[in-house]
């Protein structure tokens, strides 16, 4: 059984190896590859995942698998790509939970190397938002250490490229109302509400 | 880089993006071995840029990449064990080589095509006729040409792309 599971891991190798040598050659992309599945029939509609070495580095709402691929595409125009449908399985385990409502809070490492200066001090802000909780676009630019760049912290929250795990929906306008995301307005109140959120609860 | 290219780049990245690993894998079941199942994905990559170009992918994209994938797994099986007849045959001096149309190339087409390498840039010439005239793996290529291994495979595929973006290979 481990000798079986040792050489189906030795063929994965190779195969990998292929590709990216294809990759290589063909098309001049080269670096680390992602590896990237679907997660189709969430209560939010389908989801694109994305990870690198480092961690989780795409979750977005998607209406098809070409769209996804095009959007990894052009996002990492110069690294391989791997579709591997089974992969990133415990994000998927957790995503799980998380919409059974089992869990709120996920263990999961992110990799944002694709943001960097305010946009990413937002969105590591954004990340130590608990479930149940929400903040405004102001506080959350006042934590990513600029309290008048407001709308900045607003493009930063809708270029997240890893949604619900970097809860960007937990941040509204100061007036309470929803301000804009993503994913869809719809989404972004199912979220909340399914966290047990009120604008009330201001972080 | 020409907006060709560009365009050939992004449309192969695609599909290796999305079919490269089960391309892959049931190439090397077939010939196991990994040289000859890189250089038979790379074929299938450019016979589907070429015809996926032309009728637009579908949801029938991947059973037909599967389809051609696995021709030219058997075209290589079926060419070795040719091989292997037709040493055996000389050995016997039966003067039977294995039948003779096999060749990628229509003989009307022999003499354009020889032009046609003939204006490759000269990397690609060379790279092309050492792996098609002299038949040396890609470490002997490379060994000649003063590179890397991956870059002779790479001049070759350009050269062989060109030919069939001119519609003789």
């Amino acid at each position: 059984m481990s000798a079986k599971r040792e050489s189906v891991r030795a063929e994965e190798r190779a195969v990998e190896q292929i590709v990216l040598r294809t990759f290589a050659t063909v098309t001049g992309r080269g670096g680390d590859p992602l590896r990237w599945t679907l997660m189709s029939d969430t209560p939010v509609g389908t989801l694109g995942l994305a990870a690198s070495e480092a961690g989780l580095c795409q979750l977005s709402f998607v209406k098809n698998e070409d769209r996804f691929l095009n959007q990894l595409l052009d996002v990492y125009g110069e690294r391989p790509l791997l579709h591997v449908p089974r992969a990133l399985d415990e994000a998927r385990r957790q995503l799980d939970h998380y919409f059974a409502g089992k869990r709120l809070a996920f263990g999961l490492d992110v990799d944002l190397s694709t943001v960097a200066g305010f946009s990413l001090k937002v969105l590591q802000a954004t990340a130590k938002i608990p479930a149940g909780r929400v903040l405004t676009y102001t506080d959350v630019a006042r934590r990513a250490g600029n309290a008048r760049a407001s709308r900045a912290a607003g493009n930063a929250l809708h270029n997240n490229p890893v949604a619900i795990v970097v809860p960007c929906h937990r941040i509204l306008r100061s007036d309470g109302s929803l301000g804009g995301y993503g994913g869809g307005l719809p989404i972004k109140e199912w979220l909340l509400e399914h966290e047990g959120a009120r604008a009330k609860q201001l972080a | 880089m020409s907006y060709l290219d560009v365009d050939h780049n992004q449309r192969v990245a695609r599909l290796l993006a999305l079919h490269g690993l089960e391309l892959a894998r049931h190439l090397r079941r077939l010939v196991r071995d990994d040289e000859v199942a890189q250089d038979l994905l790379q074929d299938t990559l450019l016979r589907a840029h070429r015809a996926l170009t032309r009728l637009g992918a579908g949801a029938n994209e991947r059973a037909w990449l599967y389809r051609v994938a696995t021709n030219a797994a058997l075209n290589w099986l079926r060419d070795r064990s040719r091989e292997h007849r037709a040493l055996d045959a000389h050995a016997r001096e039966s003067g039977d080589a294995g039948g003779g149309s096999d060749s990628p190339f229509d003989a009307d087409d022999r003499a354009l095509l020889w032009q046609r390498v003939a204006a490759l840039p000269q990397r690609q010439r060379v790279a092309l006729t050492l792996r098609v005239a002299d038949e040396l793996e890609y470490a002997e290529i490379a060994a000649r040409m003063g590179c890397s291994a991956e870059a002779a495979r790479a001049n070759v595929y350009q050269a062989v792309r060109r030919l069939r973006v001119k519609g003789l290979a």
